[in-house]
């Protein structure tokens, strides 16, 4: 269970605070979704609970299964069950696909991984998520099209086997065809994964129609101003953030 | 079919000269050296591919010439070095095309990576003295980009994990090179 505690965060070198006092508790097997408007503290939340170098908590806590993450370095969270999404996965030149997928796979298993059914399992997961087996061998990310790093991204996630899914704006760059191929599979994952949970940010309805979450929160001034079902997400898109109640509009 | 050619120095410093006369491939791995090379495209059409990969430990400079003697030539100079220590490296790298060769092309791409303090210099030249020619350089020098190094730790692997596989694709940056010709410079990646 991911719980996050009055969670305050900014820029390292920086006093604007862009989440403030920022509660959530995901439990096994939950979906949640986070919608907001641009500026607002959605990706920061995907990076701060991650541990990325350029955010700093300044007070609050989260913890996985009643224990702090903070302390814990990227490599540490992740190994600990937590996986995110990236909304713009980055190109690294020179490392393979297959080679960096196999390194993490191992790191995360503490298992020796056999070259021969990894490349088998790998094919068979990338026809499942629409990309074609000759990028297994090519640099990870690069000369990939922007629905191709996404494909890629839950590739990733059906191999690492994470049980905190963070999906930051996976939809932005996937065509309607690509969007309902990487539900599918994030779907079929959390069925044969029941206590995985997944925290969907977006800002579209569509991607939740698939993915059906138990709450909808609108995220505006760095913390939830509403929390509400799917029914939610479908009310921001007829009125906009401006029509719905109880959510500040200064 | 291009022609291929495997140069491997260690603590040494070497002059290189080359006539291409016909598509060729030059892989060219360096441990603590420096050295010359000179090379010219004297073949109508010809193309070259170099890439030299470098591991340096104290104070060197590497100088490349590439010159097109004759018009449709097309090179592609990729320089890539790992300054391990606090010394310096420099390299001076020219692309060169008379005014009697047309149509060529000459691009160079070099990057050093500053491992701790080192000082670390690249003069990337390219002296064009023909309209119709297509020639591009880049130059960097620095560490490892953060991102990549987030991506990959966000994935499990460690700090020390993920720049061990930076490094290597840093220094082994073509998917033809054959590992088996260069077992040397190979283990000398995994000292670093």
């Amino acid at each position: 269970m991911l719980e996050i505690k009055n969670l305050s965060g900014s820029i390292v070198d920086s006093d604007i605070q862009i989440l403030e006092d920022f509660s959530l508790t995901v439990k096994e097997g939950e979906v949640h979704a986070i919608m907001g408007p641009n500026g607002t503290g959605k990706s920061t939340l995907a990076k701060i609970i991650m541990g990325h170098y350029l955010y700093k908590v300044t007070s609050g806590d989260i913890l996985l299964d009643g224990e702090s993450i903070l302390h814990l370095s990227v490599d540490e969270r992740a190994k600990k069950g937590l996986f995110l999404c990236m909304q713009d996965p980055t190109v690294i030149e020179g490392v393979s696909n297959s080679e960096f997928l196999r390194t993490a796979r191992s790191t995360i298993s503490s298992e020796k991984v056999n070259l021969y059914s990894f490349i088998k399992e790998m094919e068979t997961g990338m026809k499942e998520v629409g990309l074609d087996s000759s990028m297994l061998h090519r640099s990870l990310n690069q000369g990939f099209s922007g629905g191709e790093k996404k494909k890629n991204e839950i590739l990733q996630m059906k191999f690492l086997k994470p049980r905190i899914i963070i999906l930051d704006e996976l939809d932005s760059g996937l065509d309607v065809d690509s969007l309902k191929i990487v539900c599918k599979n994030i779907k079929n994952y959390m069925k044969e994964n029941k206590k995985a949970s997944l925290l969907i940010i977006t800002h579209y309805p569509r991607i939740l129609e698939y993915l059906k979450p138990d709450y909808v929160h609108i995220l505006k001034d760095g913390k939830i101003q509403k929390s509400g079902d799917l029914s939610l997400a479908f009310e921001i898109e007829k009125t906009g953030y401006t029509g719905i109640k109880d959510v500040s509009h200064e | 079919m291009s022609k291929t050619i495997y140069v491997f120095n260690r603590d040494e410093e070497k002059e290189y000269h080359y006539n291409i006369t016909e598509d060729t491939v030059i892989y060219h791995f360096s441990i603590n050296s420096g050295g010359k090379v000179d090379i010219h495209l004297v073949t109508e059409g010809v193309s070259l591919y170099y890439y030299y990969n470098n591991i340096n430990y104290s104070e060197h400079t590497f100088m490349i010439d590439v010159v097109h003697d004759k018009s449709h030539t097309h090179s592609e100079v990729f320089n890539h070095g790992v300054n391990v220590g606090s010394d310096s490296l420099t390299y001076y790298v020219n692309g060169i095309v008379p005014k009697t060769s047309f149509k060529c092309i000459c691009n160079q791409e070099n990057q050093i990576l500053n491992l701790k303090d080192g000082k670390s210099t690249i003069w990337p030249n390219l002296l064009i003295d023909n309209y119709d020619v297509d020639s591009n350089h880049g130059a960097y020098i620095g560490k490892f980009n953060e991102e990549k190094i987030f991506y990959m730790m966000s994935r499990g692997l460690s700090y020390e994990e993920a720049n061990r596989l930076l490094l290597n694709g840093f220094l082994l940056n073509s998917d033809s090179i054959d590992l088996n010709q260069i077992s040397d410079f190979v283990e000398e990646i995994e000292k670093i």
